[in-house]
């Protein structure tokens, strides 16, 4: 007897991890947009004609691509982090430091992205 | 100062699903979690199940999740989690009662480890002890520290999807044996954690390392067995 283990969703998001398990979360986040992407993408290539078009409208449209960026440009600096930190284990030691790094490079590349994507998109 | 506790209950005789129950009672901000725990249970309600035993954060009787965190009860102060507590039984164990888990499945994966000293050299021609320096005992100073709470276990989200992942204290565990330079079966555990569910579903999301009560970087651990997985080396 007893209640059964399964853990939801939204139990394993409650759970008050640090400043890595936000990372770790944000990770996954990345490769499922970026899995949105490349099917709408394939999608789009194989309809062809009005449905193509219009699945086209959809992930050029600037908002899909300022959400797509962020998935492609925060799995890719995460993954560095990961790959780096697995290749060299006595760097674990400065994770947290190896994290606020991350943020670092993270942060002004992507509003540099944003800036030209929403400029381009207003301003034409 | 009044403390307000909300404890998750779940009576299997009466229950079909947990829920929460509040308490409000008075005490010191130099109290622990787990002098609340006590006085609830020897006061209020006696019906209230927990595990405990030494209250010295040294046999990791009473992992919980405090206030959305797996820690110990006994090495938790009020002042540290404030007036008010929510306290859960740690994630992905079934619940037998209250904020007691099955920790079978945990000692499963821990037995897996083969977690026990393999050396069938015959012994030193004085017949007495193995000799170690204090460069190698130094290796795996940190793994031997684990006490087996489970906190870091249930604190991963990898273990959540399944229990089958042998999981941070498992590994812990067998980095303790594989870096000693005395045992003889490095190649043994290694093998085994190089299964599926061994190590690489560990996916580095450092819960373990943020949950352990005694510090121990777990991350670290597991890194430092991929590497010897990967590598075949153990320096």
């Amino acid at each position: 007897m007893g209640l059964k283990r399964n853990v939801s969703l939204s139990t394993g998001l409650r759970y008050k991890g640090q400043g890595p398990m936000l990372t770790f979360i944000l990770h996954r986040i990345g490769g499922l947009g970026m899995a949105l992407f490349i099917t709408i993408h394939i999608l789009a290539s194989f309809l062809g004609g009005k449905g193509g078009a219009f699945v086209n409208s959809i992930y050029e449209n600037w908002v899909f691509q300022i959400v797509i960026f962020f998935c492609v440009l925060f799995h890719a600096i995460n993954g560095l982090r990961i790959t780096i930190l697995d290749l060299f284990p006595k760097l674990i030691d400065h994770h947290r430091e190896a994290i606020w790094i991350e943020w670092a490079v993270f942060i002004p590349v992507y509003s540099i992205c944003v800036f030209v994507i929403v400029n381009t998109a207003l301003g034409g | 100062m009044e403390v307000t506790v909300k404890i998750f209950r779940y009576n299997p005789e009466k229950d079909q699903r947990g829920n929460y129950v509040t308490y409000k009672i008075e005490a010191d901000e130099n109290d622990r979690v787990l002098d609340v725990l006590e006085y609830i249970k020897g006061k209020t309600d006696g019906s209230l199940s927990f595990r405990r035993s030494c209250a010295h954060g040294v046999c990791g009787s009473d992992a919980m999740r405090i206030n959305g965190r797996n820690m110990l009860a006994c090495k938790v102060l009020i002042r540290d989690v404030g007036a008010n507590i929510t306290v859960e039984p740690i994630l992905g164990l079934k619940v037998k009662k209250d904020l007691i888990v099955d920790m079978e499945p945990f000692f499963d994966n821990y037995r897996k480890m083969l977690p026990y000293f393999i050396n069938e050299s015959p012994l030193p021609a004085d017949g007495r002890e193995r000799l170690q320096s204090p460069e190698h005992r130094a290796r795996f100073d940190e793994t031997t520290k684990c006490i087996l709470c489970a906190a870091c276990t249930t604190s991963c989200p990898s273990f959540w999807a399944s229990d089958e992942y042998y999981g941070p204290a498992a590994i812990v565990t067998a980095h303790r044996f594989i870096f000693d330079s005395r045992d003889e079966a490095a190649d043994k555990r290694l093998q085994v954690l190089a299964e599926t569910d061994g190590i690489a579903r560990c996916h580095t999301a450092y819960n373990c390392t943020e949950a352990c009560p005694r510090e121990i970087k777990i991350t670290k651990a597991i890194g430092e067995v991929k590497l010897a997985i990967i590598t075949g080396k153990l320096d």
